[in-house]
């Protein structure tokens, strides 16, 4: 099987710290990380190769720091990795992005398999899995929780509102999956020695054979026109319980509370 | 001058149109009125689907709905579903598009937003018009940390919405309008996923993204036999449960019941925060909730920042307590 | 001995000192939180009378008076973090708490050292001192709750001191109030001293028996920017521990912490992280964490300790050296105790160190400790300095009674082992009164007599933190 995992690096947010005045994020000390719900589909595709052989390349669109999360994804096992590095691709929406990584894609011809994360932690759109396969015209299964391979086929099992819903596509297809679907290994020495060692190709726009009219900031339809910070904080009301009179009236409390929100 | 066209996406499942697109038909009437010579249409795609849906979606705002009908359009699969979409907004070039956040709606809109070479913007908490008439879309970034308002340039443009981020559009039953029945051809070529298997999961106990009550555990309830309580509160309050990352990882309770940046955004009328301290990642997914109450032994914890009603205490003492008071009131009625 | 006791009168009289809002007395609520520390068997804890918590050293000089006055005794107190009931005050009287004393006084980058006043929270010199690329690499593991003063007061060590050492390391003076009420300062921002008895580092590790201190004058040093850890797997406890002087010998580099978790241990805490690494096989594991401010030098490193371990039999060699990887190693290490207290709330944290070659001997020889009483006896801790926190847990089903009762019995036989071995009974933690009766296990008399003549000629009224070390007649 080959199978192609694109990935995307990000800051590591899980305890992001804002500017109380700026209302920005302070960048200074963030870590590059690979996007934490990218390990999964890193590690759904290893779990694929062991069983079923095969190689499974990386690809990242970034700028040359982005490296380190390719190298990262070698390290737990990929077999080769391709950044998207250029200056064009600079200020990418969610289309521009799909658009670029399925040209690259395009340029990997034969493959079996896309494994995508349910989405960036920085974005959060989880429209990029979905846009590469509408680009490639590959079925495409989202939020999948479950992969097997029967008959040439892919089956997945879909985590949707109330349950789990079972597909069947036929190869080649894209499959975006979840956290539940399994958990990441650790990378190892050797991975680590390998990943070192290999020398990651570096794809421009031109290598990639990309129209410029659909790259970075100019091929992006949608801007940012501003940004503010979110009104968070509430005047919420706060009761210590310290014996069993104030349990009673914490108890009360979200009684009334209750009612008067027509809950009960 | 032509009609500017507002469409929902009236997402069906199970053959009946989902209550979300009623929501969707406030924001629709909204954006309506902001901009001139605009109608709002609903988009409808599935197989049978009662008549009176239909109606309900006109009584409810819509002033026309598109409706295509096939057998090979029973359940939600996005390759033909993608296929009658963009048909669909090539025949009749809407000016706006809005459908739910939804894991249907967020699986159909990107892979046809980039069909049509139009921009999408995700899990929208706002919409808004300027003074040119175009679409203002406003969502959390970074974790819910920053908001941000996005343009489109192209059209028609696209976003998605979270569920329950604004009541359902009031029923007028005096309301006209118009359905049109569309016909889309859809070969064999159009169909290659095919849906094998449907498996309820009765632990979701209605998903935490539909319910009007969440109530969620974090490490602070101690052990993984605690939920027990946190399912028994919810019962009774008639809600879905939820989990903090940190307890989800722990395996304490399933993916599909995790809140927050790497799990799920719930805006329900009530959430209950027990023994959750309150990381950014946990309040991103959970702070947009109408009210909130937090039940946590550390009285600096974050939560409480975010909470209508705070108790520093421990969950295993005050929850029981609540659940007897509960059982008690429920009696009485 | 004989003390007297908190008269309301007496009490009027710190409220004068120190103020009325600085004093808890006659409020049983309030004072129970000063009445233990981290220790969890509650037989450990005792009342005070009265808590005062004084703001300057001037108070604190007529506090010790006042106490000498009416042989009141005084327990100095800072986090309440430790882990031997050295801040209880066993005989009741006064509890002197650090806890308004919290501002850090200055941040000297000529000389590369900080001032801070004892009750200031460790992690917080950190991260003040960041801002200038600075570090302040006294480092015990509960970095986030417990104050220097305490720190300072039990020579707190931690599990970076293979390469960092313990607390002492930074210490460059004090100012401090003596146990007869006198405000003296020793040492300085000197380098170098060597003019008298060095009585400033006398003072560290000294558990609040022979000074309250006022001022701390820490040192600094540059920031390390790169980090990385490596997680290894073994088939033995031998091969673990065998590999540690291997790394610094023949791999010629000394790692920040070597950390080592036997299999109860790690299985524990890895089954309520639900951690799925695949740990099955291994009987120990090694976590190795090597800091530095380039990461190409960290990644050379961390690749020769790596192979060494390959070559001498690890399973396998994990590297983590972003965020996502480290948080997730760590948290192996850092949950074992939570882990366990799931599995029963009663144990006993022990704190024995041994040479670091007798590791493995010692592990055999608490497997037939384990064996012969029937209890599960978790070990993990720093491997790298042979400080291991050996921690019997009670079985749930055991009466209190038939615990206290077996663990009366095991503590001195694994004391008298340690002993053997050329260990001693507590390397970071201290001795308090949770371990004074062990304390001839491993001291010469002659040495304990020493020490008894020591405190009393700093305290000869006996009034300052009075229970704790030894019994002194």
């Amino acid at each position: 099987m080959r199978i192609i995992i694109p990935i995307k690096q990000v800051p590591e947010t899980s305890n992001v710290k804002m500017d109380p005045e700026t209302g920005t994020m302070v960048r200074e000390g963030v870590e590059s990380i690979i996007n934490p719900l990218d390990l999964y589909s890193i590690e759904t595709g290893i779990r694929l190769k062991e069983k079923y052989g095969g190689e499974i390349i990386v690809v990242s669109m970034g700028p040359q720091k982005a490296e380190e999360a390719l190298k990262e994804a070698i390290a737990m096992g990929c077999d080769d990795a391709v950044l998207l590095t250029d200056k064009f691709f600079a200020g990418s929406d969610t289309f521009a992005t799909s658009y670029t990584i399925s040209k690259a894609i395009e340029k990997l011809k034969p493959f079996d398999l896309i494994l995508c994360g349910e989405r960036a932690t920085d974005g959060d759109t989880a429209q990029v899995g979905p846009g590469i396969a509408s680009l490639l015209g590959l079925p495409l299964a989202t939020f999948t929780s479950k992969v097997e391979i029967e008959d040439g086929h892919i089956k997945a099992t879909r985590l949707i509102e109330g349950g789990y819903e079972v597909l069947n596509l036929p190869m080649p297809a894209l499959v975006t999956v979840v956290k539940e679907i399994a958990d990441p290994r650790l990378p190892t020495l050797t991975g680590k020695l390998k990943a070192k060692k290999l020398e990651i190709k570096q794809w421009t726009a031109k290598e990639i054979e990309a129209d410029p009219e659909n790259l970075g900031l100019k091929g992006s339809p949608t801007r940012v026109v501003k940004t503010f910070s979110p009104k968070v904080a509430r005047e919420g009301k706060v009761i210590e319980v310290k014996d069993e009179k104030s349990l009673n009236q914490a108890v009360d409390e979200i009684i009334e509370l209750l009612k008067e929100k027509a809950i009960i | 001058m032509d009609l500017k066209e507002i469409w929902i996406y009236a997402e069906a499942r199970g053959g009946r149109v989902n209550e979300v697109a009623h929501e969707l038909l406030t924001r629709a009437l909204d954006l309506k009125e902001k901009l001139d010579n605009s109608i709002v249409s609903a988009v409808l795609i599935g197989h049978k689907i009662p008549d009176e849906d239909k109606h309900e979606l006109i009584q409810r705002g819509a002033d026309k709905v598109y409706y295509v009908d096939s057998p090979k359009l029973k359940d939600f699969l996005v390759e033909p579903y993608s296929k009658v979409l963009t048909q669909l907004v090539k025949k009749y070039t809407p000016e706006i598009i809005i459908a739910p956040a939804t894991t249907q709606g967020r699986t159909l809109m990107p892979y046809t937003a980039v069909r049509l070479r139009t921009g999408l913007t995700a899990d929208c908490t706002g919409l808004d018009i300027d003074e040119e008439g175009n679409l203002l879309q406003t969502r959390p970034a970074i974790g819910g940390n920053i908001m941000a308002t996005i343009k489109t340039a192209t059209r028609p443009q696209m976003a998605t919405v979270r569920p329950h981020s604004t009541r359902p559009a009031p029923i007028d039953e005096h309301r006209q309008g118009e359905i049109v029945n569309v016909d889309i051809q859809l070969t064999q070529e159009d169909l290659p996923t095919a849906r094998l298997d449907f498996i309820k999961d009765e632990t979701q106990g209605g998903t935490i993204q539909d319910a009007d009550v969440v109530v969620s555990g974090g490490r602070g309830i101690g052990k993984a036999e605690n939920f027990k309580i946190v399912y028994k509160l919810a019962k009774l309050l008639g809600g879905a449960v939820g989990g903090s990352r940190d307890v989800v990882d722990r395996g304490w309770i399933g993916y599909p019941h995790q809140v927050g940046l790497s799990g799920k955004t719930v805006n329900p009328k009530l959430y209950i925060a027990l023994g959750i301290s309150g990381a950014i990642q946990h309040l991103a997914g959970m702070q947009t909730s109408d009210t909130i109450i937090a039940v946590n032994k550390d009285p600096d914890a974050q939560i409480f920042r975010v909470s209508d009603l705070g108790i520093v205490a421990d969950v295993t003492e005050l929850v029981p307590a609540l659940i007897e008071r509960l059982e008690v009131a429920k009696n009485e009625i | 001995m004989k003390y007297n006791s908190v008269t309301p009168q007496i009490v009027d009289e710190l409220k004068q000192i120190v103020g009325e809002r600085n004093v808890i007395y006659d409020d049983a609520e309030a004072m129970e939180a000063y009445s233990h520390d981290e220790v969890a068997e509650k037989h450990y804890a005792h009342m005070p009378d009265v808590v005062v918590k004084p703001t300057l050293a001037e108070q604190i000089s007529k506090i010790v008076k006042l106490a000498n006055k009416y042989k009141i005794p005084v327990t100095p107190r800072g986090a309440g973090s430790g882990l031997s009931g050295g801040a209880v005050p066993v005989y009741g009287g006064i509890v002197l708490s650090v806890e308004k004393m919290n501002r850090i006084l200055e941040i000297d980058t000529q000389n590369l050292m900080a001032v801070v006043e004892p009750g200031v929270v460790t992690n917080e010199i950190n991260n003040v001192v960041k801002e200038y690329g600075l570090y302040y690499a006294g480092y015990p593991m509960s970095v986030e709750t417990c104050y220097v003063g305490g720190n300072v007061a039990e020579n707190a060590g931690g599990g970076k001191a293979i390469k960092y050492g313990v607390t002492a390391r930074y210490i460059m003076g004090l100012e401090m109030v003596t146990p007869e009420g006198d405000i003296i300062n020793l040492g300085g921002k000197r380098v170098k001293d060597v003019t008298g008895y060095n009585l400033l580092h006398l003072m560290v590790g000294s558990e609040g028996t022979l000074g309250i201190f006022t001022k701390i004058i820490v040192k600094l040093q540059p920031m390390p920017v790169a980090t990385a850890d490596l997680l290894v797997l073994f088939n033995s406890v031998k091969e673990a521990i065998d590999i540690v002087p291997i790394i610094m010998t023949n791999g010629k580099i000394i790692p920040t912490s070597i950390e080592f978790m036997d299999e109860l241990s790690f299985k524990t805490s890895c089954e309520y992280l639900n951690e799925k690494l695949p740990y099955q096989s291994a009987k120990a594991m090694l976590l190795i964490e090597l800091d530095g401010d380039n990461m190409d030098i960290i990644e050379s490193q961390y690749e020769t300790i790596g192979e060494l371990c390959m070559q001498n039999g690890a399973i396998e060699v994990y590297v983590a050296d972003n965020a996502t990887t480290i948080e997730r190693v760590w948290r192996i290490r850092r949950n074992i105790a939570e882990a366990w207290k799931l599995v029963s709330p009663h144990q006993s944290l022990e704190d024995i160190v041994v040479p670091i070659s007798e590791i493995p001997t010692f592990m055999d020889r608490l497997a037939e400790l384990q064996a012969k009483y029937n209890v599960s006896i978790p070990c993990y801790g720093h491997a790298g300095d042979g400080n291991l926190h050996v921690t019997p847990v009670k079985d749930p089903e055991w009466s209190l009674d038939k615990w206290y009762d077996t663990l009366n019995k095991l503590l001195p036989e694994m004391y008298k082992i340690v002993g053997e071995l050329g260990g001693t009974i507590s390397g970071e933690h201290g001795i308090g009164h949770k371990r004074k009766a062990y304390m001839p296990l491993v001291l010469k008399d002659t040495e304990i007599e020493l020490m008894k003549r020591i405190k009393k000629a700093f305290d000869p009224n006996m009034i300052l933190n009075p229970g704790k070390l030894f019994d002194v007649e």
